[in-house]
Formats: structure tokens, sequence, C-alpha cells
């Protein structure tokens, strides 16, 4: 199956990290457009108007988000978020060291936007080599005037300053991050006050991710009704698709929303190991519920997932087969956010910890016939009560897998000691 | 003023209407209705981090936390539905997981919040099956908290009192997730003058004051409501007392003059009271000894010293540790007497006023500029420094210090060394405070004349006086002031000295030989009077060199009343027993009185005299004679002496407890002086000037301390400051390394 590439385009076919390649394709003429010809005001609506949504997880609208800015004059600043780390999510990292061109010409076009004079962009600890690809782009785009003061001749100027985190997950949640970047503990704000109004240093601020802001260049060039009429009504455009699990080919794939999971999974990835049979598949991140055989008819989109009661998050798939042992899935994906919990909060903090000792347990077969109900019931009460959304994000895959695969967890418990044997 | 617009919300059915930006845990108070919390408290604010305070709140899908939840018209809230009570349950169940449940060993049982809400609302049972996690316990935090992190629940009460009140940010939580622990920031212990509030913040057993662990159970105690008397600012003190024994003090939340805070000097400086030390007979000196004699024998001496000289031979002394209506018999008795020579002015302190300037400790809240002239209120008046630092923190105001101190206050400041040097822009703002330290006329004088021409312009001046003594200002009041051509302290040493014009010497809660700036001349005088008595708790310096020493009683012991800086009238009242054999000043002057055959007013008409006393507007600006200054010589440094919370010879000295706390004796020097005067941090040396000298401090090499200053600290026994002339220029001399000092077999 092709599928049209749009942020994914001319990777692994010529070094987009050259600035001159970059620039042979297109690269930065829109930038230059937006400040020279366009008002901030029309990028913002350009981008309402491609029902472009945020590709970070929470699938907010990005022009709304935008809007959301008050109009009291003082300084704002656009934040990228580029610390990636929701489990089976890997598609920023690729984005940034692929086409960090296109990242940066996303995050000046999404400053100018808001009409920001100062943009962050905030790196997984992890991502050296991004990093470091990231600031020779900056150093060339600056080198051509593309970066700092009164570009292109205007009265505009932006300032670009990278920020690379220490590999907290927690640190990709927006106010978290803000946090950080601050150089302070890395620990979600909060809210309200919102980001909008109170954010990066107490000044408005919008947190956008990578793929997110890549988009922007695309909808200014191809103009915003080709983006909209990509994708379904309410879920518009592309997506890049972290797949992973049992496939046969995982990998980055850029799709157009709406496209139906059992395409995905069969025809893009490759499908199944030959004689496997699929179990299961969490189609948007560490923090999605599953989705089960029944599902796959149903389209990639914001939507079509929400009303199946799970998410499309950040667009990571991992698919599961018939050799997976769904106990020590459940406990790994557990163990991995009981240790990313920042601990601030008591539902997280506690309880995450609490899952993570009782699926440890059950594992070493000392399982009890009431730990089934206390895992549904203990995961259930942490959820939905919490500061951020670290806390909701263990019962999710947690729950369905339990539900579905009980027999599983059964099998792992005590076996009832039998008196007076023999 | 224009009305302020309110709301009207349900809460549980029954209709409340609060001011619009009320939060709803706030307004739920209205109507005595508990909603429960832990990281959430009024002086801090909401932090969201315990999730307590659940609430199901109508067109809401989820539970709410209502500590963050602003109210709005026509919200419907519910605290008790079932499905706020299974928030709520499931949240102390969390809380409880790794709680180690040690209520019957915890000083917290029975003042727990954490206790009393999972009675209210928990579950009784817990479906833990694992191991409860382990962490450190009994953590040596510093020098005056003790730390759990297993009874701790990370609420962060704690680290955001050290952040958004002291604004000093030592504690800070360390570690992530379940692993997490309060600790200070650099691992260095924590040491604060407001520590102890902690305590009163932590909702749990987390963090206990080292004088009160394993003490008493808060069922036991009975509280007494008075008023700290440690110095000028009189916060309000709860003192909790069980089988007589004062264990504990706690802050009123209410209170408005401390906002509700305790410095660690008022909290802790209490173990005095049972201290073996403790005067408890009166004592006559016989040549090198002393005699214990009975009050009769005591008071009958006294009386007869009194008629055997004439009334202009007597020089009289009073603290800032008498009462109010203490101040005024000392006054009465004596004036009636004949005597004129009666001053409160001990130390370097000689005046209660800012000049014409008045205020009240929320008008120094409001103010935009602070200037603080001399000795900084961080050592002097801790509560009210930290109203200043919540001015600057918290709502925006510019902090100048004024003389060679910095302010101390952990908020940006300017320093700078005369009021002329304060850029003019500076001062273009409504509202201005002056914190004086009673001592740097100098200074008070150029504030004036910067602030004079402002006042008549319209700007609010507010003047506060943060000086070294507590009821000083009640006792300028009340008479203790030789308004009437008697003679001053420095003038009855003086007339003492030179030909013996005063020969007898009464000192009530006063210690001039450790605080008067000159030790010298006090030193002669006490050796020239025919008579000295000294009315003390314990055998302070200047009481070891009297003739007559009674034992007299603190203000936990007696009830009356006291002034603070602003000039409000503050209740003390007795709190526990004195020890037997010991008398209240008042009492000692009531018994003289009698001796004397002098007739004095009633108990009540003497509490309305000084009501009425206390309310009369004091003499607003009018210059008041001190004879203090010595002339300044050129070579060397020019010393500064500064103050410390727990100086002096007296309270804290004679408390075991706090005996960590004290400043030891040191010199600090900036780091282009030190290497001038070849001196290194941590060297050991002597101070003089003239035929004077202070010797075996440490040197403290100090960034804070302008060039071509020393600065010491007043009040030492150990080093007594006023050994040296009171502003002088010093030398550093018999420079030792701390090596060297150790080989010579230490100090002398």
């Amino acid at each position: 199956m092709v599928l049209e590439k749009v942020l994914t385009a001319g990777i692994g076919e010529v070094d987009l990290c050259d600035i001159a390649v970059y620039r042979s394709r297109g690269g930065y003429v829109q930038w230059r457009r937006a400040v020279t010809e366009l008002t901030p005001a029309a990028v913002v609506v350009a981008a309402l108007k491609s029902g472009l949504r945020g590709r970070g997880g929470a699938g907010f609208p990005t022009g709304r988000k935008w809007e959301f800015l008050p109009e009291d004059g003082r300084p704002r600043y656009l934040v990228c978020n580029c610390d990636e780390a929701e489990p089976g999510t890997f598609k920023d990292h690729e984005l940034l060291e692929m086409t960090p061109h296109q990242v940066l010409e996303g995050m000046l076009i999404g400053a100018y936007a808001i009409r920001s004079h100062h943009a962050f962009i905030y790196i997984r600890g992890e991502f050296k080599r991004g990093y470091e690809i990231f600031m020779r782009a900056l150093e060339e785009a600056r080198e051509l005037g593309f970066v700092g003061q009164r570009l292109f001749g205007t009265d505009y100027s932006l300032e670009v300053t990278v920020h690379r985190g220490a590999g907290a997950y927690i640190c990709g949640e927006e106010t978290a991050l803000l946090n950080s970047l601050e150089g302070k503990r890395g620990e979600p704000r909060l809210k309200p006050p919102f980001p909008a109004v109170r954010g990066l240093y107490g000044q408005p601020t919008v947190v956008n991710n990578v793929e997110t802001l890549g988009y922007l260049p695309h909808i200014l060039e191809r103009g915003a009704e080709w983006f909209a009429s990509v994708g379904t009504p309410k879920s518009t455009g592309y997506k890049v698709l972290s797949v992973s699990g049992h496939v046969q080919r995982p990998g980055n794939y850029e799709i157009p929303l709406g496209l139906p999971m059992r395409t995905i999974i069969d025809e893009i990835a490759g499908g199944l190991r030959p004689g496997r049979k699929f179990m299961a598949v969490q189609p948007g991140g560490g923090s999605s519920a599953c989705l089960f055989e029944e599902h796959l008819d149903l389209g990639y989109d914001y939507e079509s997932l929400a009303a199946a009661g799970t998410m499309l998050g950040s667009g990571a798939m991992v698919v599961f087969d018939d050799t997976t042992d769904f106990v020590k899935a459940a406990h790994s994906l557990v163990r991995f956010f009981a240790h990313e919990s920042c601990g601030q909060c008591t539902p997280c903090r506690e309880g995450g910890h609490w899952l993570e000792m009782t699926l440890e347990r059950i594992l070493h077969g000392e399982g009890l016939a009431s730990d089934i109900d206390m895992l549904l019931a203990l995961s259930a009460q942490m959820t939905g009560i919490n500061l951020c959304p670290l806390g909701d994000s263990i019962e999710p895959f947690l729950a369905s897998v339990l539900k579905r695969f009980e027999p599983q967890f059964r099998a792992y418990l005590r076996k009832p000691q039998v008196a007076f044997a023999r | 003023m224009p009305d302020q617009k309110t709301v009207s919300l349900t809460i549980d059915g029954v209709v409340v209407t609060v001011p619009d930006g009320t939060l709803l845990v706030e307004a739920a108070k209205r109507i005595q209705r508990d909603i429960p919390v832990y990281c959430y408290h009024e002086k801090l604010g909401p932090a969201g981090l315990c999730r307590i305070c659940l609430v199901e709140i109508e067109k809401m899908s989820k539970l709410q936390i209502a500590c963050n939840t602003l109210v709005t018209e026509g919200m419907v809230v519910r605290t008790l539905s079932d499905r706020a009570l299974d928030g709520r349950r499931a949240v102390l169940e969390f809380l409880l997981a790794n709680h180690p449940l040690d209520c019957p060993i915890c000083d917290k049982g029975g003042e727990c919040d954490l206790q009393d809400y999972a009675v209210a609302y928990g579950s009784g049972s817990s479906r833990l099956v694992e191991p409860k996690g382990r962490k450190p316990k009994a953590i040596d935090l510093g020098p005056t908290i003790v730390l759990d992190d297993e009874r701790c629940i990370v609420c962060q009460r704690c680290s955001r009192f050290d952040d958004l009140i002291t604004r000093e940010q030592s504690l800070v939580v360390k570690e992530r997730g379940e692993r997490d622990v309060i600790a200070t920031a650099t691992d260095a212990p924590y040491v604060s003058n407001f520590s102890g509030n902690v305590t009163e913040l932590c909702p749990v057993g987390a963090l206990t004051s080292k004088t009160y662990r394993f003490k008493s159970r808060p069922w036991d105690l009975q509280r007494t409501a008075t008023t700290c008397t440690q110095c000028s600012v009189g916060c309000a003190l709860n003192v909790d007392v069980r089988h007589e024994a004062i264990l504990r003090t706690m802050s009123d939340p209410e209170d408005p003059v401390s906002d509700g805070w305790l410095c660690d000097r008022g909290r802790y400086n209490i173990a005095y009271l049972d201290d073996e030390r403790r005067l408890t007979s009166p004592l006559l000196r016989d040549g090198e000894n002393w005699t214990q004699i009975g009050w009769d024998d005591a008071i009958t001496l006294w009386a007869k010293v009194l008629r055997t000289h004439p009334p202009s031979a007597h020089g009289v002394i009073g603290g800032g540790r008498l009462l109010n209506e203490e101040a005024y018999l000392l006054s009465f008795v004596f004036r009636a007497l004949g005597t004129r020579n009666i001053d409160w002015r001990t130390g370097r302190q000689f005046e209660t006023t800012a000049g014409s300037f008045e205020g009240t400790l929320a008008d120094l809240e409001r103010a935009q500029l602070i200037l603080v002239l001399g000795v900084p209120p961080s050592q002097t008046a801790p509560i009210l420094d930290l109203r200043i630092r919540k001015a600057v923190g918290r709502f925006g105001a510019r902090l100048i210090s004024v003389g060679p101190l910095a302010a101390g206050s952990f908020v940006p400041q300017t320093r700078v060394r005369s009021v002329t040097e304060i850029p003019p822009a500076a001062f273009d703002v409504r509202r201005i405070a002056v914190v004086y330290d009673g001592i740097s006329r100098d200074l008070l004088a150029e504030a004036n004349a910067m602030l004079r021409p402002l006042q008549a312009h319209g700007t609010q001046i507010f003047g506060f006086v943060a000086g070294e003594q507590a009821n000083a200002r009640g006792a300028e009041v009340l008479g203790l002031l030789p308004r009437d051509g008697g003679l001053d302290t420095r003038g009855i040493f003086s007339a003492a000295v030179g030909g013996g014009v005063i020969s007898t010497l009464a000192c009530f809660g006063a210690d001039p030989l450790l605080r008067h700036p000159d030790r010298i001349l006090v030193e002669r005088a006490l050796q020239s009077f025919d008579f000295t008595v000294v009315s003390e708790l314990f055998l302070t310096p200047t009481a070891q060199r009297a003739h007559l020493v009674l034992p007299a009683r603190s203000a936990f012991e007696k009830t009356g009343s006291t002034t603070n800086l602003a000039g409000t009238l503050r209740e003390v009242r007795a709190a526990t027993a004195a020890p037997v054999g010991t008398l209240s000043d008042g009492e000692m002057l009531v018994a003289l009185a009698a001796a004397l055959g002098i007739e004095i007013p009633s108990d009540p008409e003497i509490s309305r005299r000084v009501r009425e006393m206390i309310g009369v507007p004091l003499r607003g600006g009018e210059e008041l004679s001190f004879s203090g200054r010595a002339p300044t010589p050129r070579e060397g440094f020019e010393l500064v002496v500064a103050e410390h919370p727990f100086a002096g010879g007296g309270t804290s000295l004679h408390d075991a407890r706090v005996s960590i706390l004290r400043p030891h004796p040191q010199v600090g020097i900036a780091p282009a002086s030190a290497q001038a005067a070849g001196v290194a941090d941590g060297d050991i040396v002597d101070l003089t000037s003239g035929d004077r000298f202070l010797r075996d401090l440490r040197v403290r090499v100090d960034e804070d301390v302008a060039e071509g200053l020393v600065v010491v600290t007043a009040g030492l026994p150990q080093a007594p400051a006023n050994a040296l002339p009171a502003t002088g220029r010093v030398l550093l001399k018999n420079i030792r390394s701390v090596r060297e000092v150790v080989a010579s077999g230490g100090v002398r």
C-alpha cells in the first residue's frame, strides 16, 4: 500500500539535515512567507481551518489552544515538547534526527502565530544525537537569518533556546516540562491556572508537540483545505504512527487518519509472524486501553478510538500476538508508571507502587484469589482523582487485559494447598 | 470602595453566599462544613497534592478538589455524597498504605489530621498484603527538628512554608514516586529562625520539635493564651503546660501581630524556667560569697539603704523584661521617693519610635518601600522580619538596608551605607515603611530629612523600632525615662565613678554590664556604688557584681500586660507556677513601697492607668537626649555591633535545650579586608582599641560584610562586644590559626 508522505517525505532518501537540501525542497519558504506576507492571525486561522489536533497525546485542536492566550501585553512563549517518552512512541525521535529543519520551521511558524519572540524546545535527555543534529540545524538557520533579530527585514524578532531534559517521563507533561525548563523539580503544576495564562516564567505559554508543529509549514504551503480534506471530519490530516510489538515490519508510518486498524497492522506493518494469532492491540501508547479482534475494522482516528473506550494518544500502536504473557506485560507497564510517578499526589504515588507490588507477587506465584478483584478495584479507585494524567495512565491497559485475559492471571495464583495429601 | 461581587452556591443543600474568587474549601467553612485537607493551608494556598478534599460538583464528570476550585454562581456541591466519600476513602487507603500506624508512640497522636480523618472517613482496614515501605526514621534534620519519613504524607506544607513564607528554600522533596522524602537541598542541617513552624504545619507526626518529642499527649496539656516577651514584636503565644511544667509553646493562627507564626527564640527558649541555676532565694553579698536571706530581710535592708541615702543618690535602671504594670510601679515608687534618675535604656537602643512615624505590622506588609536602618530585624525581631519577607516576596515591595549590616531577609535587597545614596525614584511610591534599630540615630535623621517632606505631600510613612529590648516602649511610656532633669543610664554610671553623686543602683530586668555600650564604665561604676540591687532570674554578669540579688519571676509566671513595638497593649497571663522563693518584680515593688511607707494605687487602678498611658500617642519625634558617643580614632577597622536572636546573658544562656542555637563569638570581615589584615576564615584573633580588647574571636570571612568593617555580635557573656568602644575603630591582633591555638592548649 502506497501512502502519501508529508512529514516523513524524503527520510531515507536525502539528507534533510543539510539546510541546502531542505531548502531545495521548499524549506523555510513558508517561514519567510509567514513573516513577510501573513499576519499572525492568518496563521491561526489556517491552523483552525485545517482541523489540526495536538499530536502529543491529548489531541486538542491546535488553533484553539493558541486562541486561549490572553491579550494582556505580557510576553508569550512557545515551547516545543520533544520529551517523547510514552511507551511505544518513537516518532518525534525520528523527526528530530531526520528532519531537524522541519521541526525548527514548525516551531518558528507556531511562535509567530502566537506573536512570541522566544521559542523553546525541550529535548528528552536521551536524545543526544537528535540534540546535536538540532543544534547544528539551528546554527545553520541562524546564519541564514531565519532565526534572530529583525527577520527578513521586518520588525519581527524571534530567538530559540534549546533545553535538554534529564530523562524523566513526567517532564513530557506540559506543566512539569515548564517547571523543569525553569530549573525546578519536574512536577506537574496545579491547574488552573493553565499555561496559556501562567506558563513559562509565569507568562502566557503554548506547549506544542514536535509533530504538531511540523505540519504547520505544509498547511501553509498546501492550504488548510488540503489538510482538512484528508482523514475524517473530526480527525483531519496525517499522523505519524509508531507501530511495534508482534508485527513483521515495526516502524514509523505516516498515515491519513481514519485508516482501519486492520489495514495498518496487516498491510502497512507487514502483519503478524506466520502462524501467530492476534490477541490485542494497544492503539495509543502505554496509557491507552487495549482493543481486540472485534475492534480491528475501526478507523484509526480520535473519535472512533474514543468511542471504543480507548484513545489515539501519541499514536503508538503495540500489537500483541498469542505468545504474549499479559501478566508480565501488565507488570512491565505498571512498573514503568510507578517508577515514573513524581510522587507529589497521593493516588499515583501510593496506588502505582501498590499495584506493582501486587503484580510482582502474582508473578512469583504468591497471588491470592482476591487479588484479581483488588487489582481492578485499586486501579479504578486511583483513576480520575489525580493532579495530572500520569496517575490515570495505569488503569486502562491493566483493566482491559485483566478483564479479557483473566485466566492468564488466574493461572499464576497460588495453588490451593491440599490438606492431608495422599 | 465598591461592593465586592458575591456568588451564591449550594453546599450539601445549604445556600451560601461568598465573595467572588473564594475557594470552595473556604466557602464550606462558612457553613461549618468540614472538608478534610492535608496539603491545603490558608496561608500556603492550594497545592492539589493530597487529593483528600474531593467533592462532587453537579455538571462535572469527575470528583473535584475543593482546595483549588473557585466558587461559581449556582454551583451545586455535595461533600458527603457516596461518590465523594468513596473518593475520600480511596485517598485515605492510599495514604495509610505505607504509613507506619505507630500512633501509640507518635507525638502527634490526639491532634493528628491523618488519625482524625482516618477515623471519620477511612475504611477501618487495609487491603495491603505486602510489607509496608521502609524509610529513614528519626532523622536529625537540624538543631531543632526531627523528621520521620515513614510518617510523612508528602503534603509539602513544610517545604512550601520554607519557600513561600520564609523564602529560605532549604527544605525540598528529594527522590521520586513512593521513595520521595523531605530533606534540605544540600543535605546541610535545616537551620532557620522559623523552623518550629513546620512542626505545627505538619498534619501528621513527621516533623517534631526536639524539645517536645515524647514529652506528652495533647489531651494532657493545659493551654494558656499569653504574649511572647522575648522581643518587641509581642506575638500571641499558646503555652501548653503539664504538671506545672511548660512543655511547648504554639502559635495563634488568628493573631494579627504574628500573622500566625512564631520564631524559634519565642517558641523554644522555655527550658530556662526549670534550669537549676535559677535563683530561688534573695542573695546577699558577703565578701566573695553569697548568703541566702529571707524576703523580709532583703526588703527591709533595701528600704533602709534607700532611706539612708538622699533621693538624688539613687539610680534606677528598668529593662525590657518588666511588664507594663511593673514598669509603672517602678517609676511610681522611686518618683514617690524623690528619685529622678530613672532610665530603661540599658544597652545601645535609646528610643522606641522612628521619629514621628508609627504603624502596625499590617501596615508594614502593605508598604511598597521598606528601609531597614542599622541593625536589621532579622537579628532582633524575627517575626517582623518575616513580614518584610512577605511584603517583598509576595507583594513586590522594595527592600533597602541602610548601614553596614545586610538585612538577612532572604529576599532581594539593595544595600546602601546612607539614606542619601538611595536613588530618588525609589521614593516614588505611596507607602513607605522605616524599620529602625533605635540605635543608629544618624541614619534616622537622614531618613527623617528625606521622608518628612514626602509625608507632607501625602505619602504614607510607617515607622517601627525593632530594638533589643522587649518592652522598651511600655517602659518609656510608663515613666522609666529621665524626662525631668534626672540622669540617664550613662549619666548614672558616670556620676557613680566621678565623685560618687550616685551611690545606689537598682537594676530590674537589665544587664548593663553585658548590654551597655561602655562596659569599662559600667564595671568601674559597679565597683563604686555603695549598694547595688539586681532583680534577676539568674546570676547574670551584672547580678554577679551586685550587693543584693532578688530572684524574679519570668513572664510565664506572672500576669499583666506588655507593649509591643507598634504601641499595642498585649495581655500576659501566668501559664505556670513560679518556683518557690521567687517574687515578680511587681510584688517586690509592692513590698518595698510598704516598707518605705509609700502608698500605691490598687491593682485595678494601676491597670487602668497603664491602659490610659499606652493609648496616648508617643512624643512624636521630640529629640531624646542620650549620652552615647565616644570619639572615633582613624586606624584599623570600623567596629559594627550586630545582634542575634539567641544572644544574651539571661534566658537563652540558661536554657540547655537551645544552647546549640546560640552564636559563637566571631568576627565577620570582608574577603579583601581579611586579606589586608592577614587573617583567614577560622583564625582566632583579638580585637583591640586603645587599652580595650575583646579576646579569642573566630574569624568569619563573609562577603555580606562591607570592606573596612568588622562585625561582632552583642550580648555574648564570653565575649562581650561592649568591652570595646561603641563606635570606635579596632585592630586585629594576636592572629592565630586554630592549629596554633590547639597546640598552645586552647584559648585563654
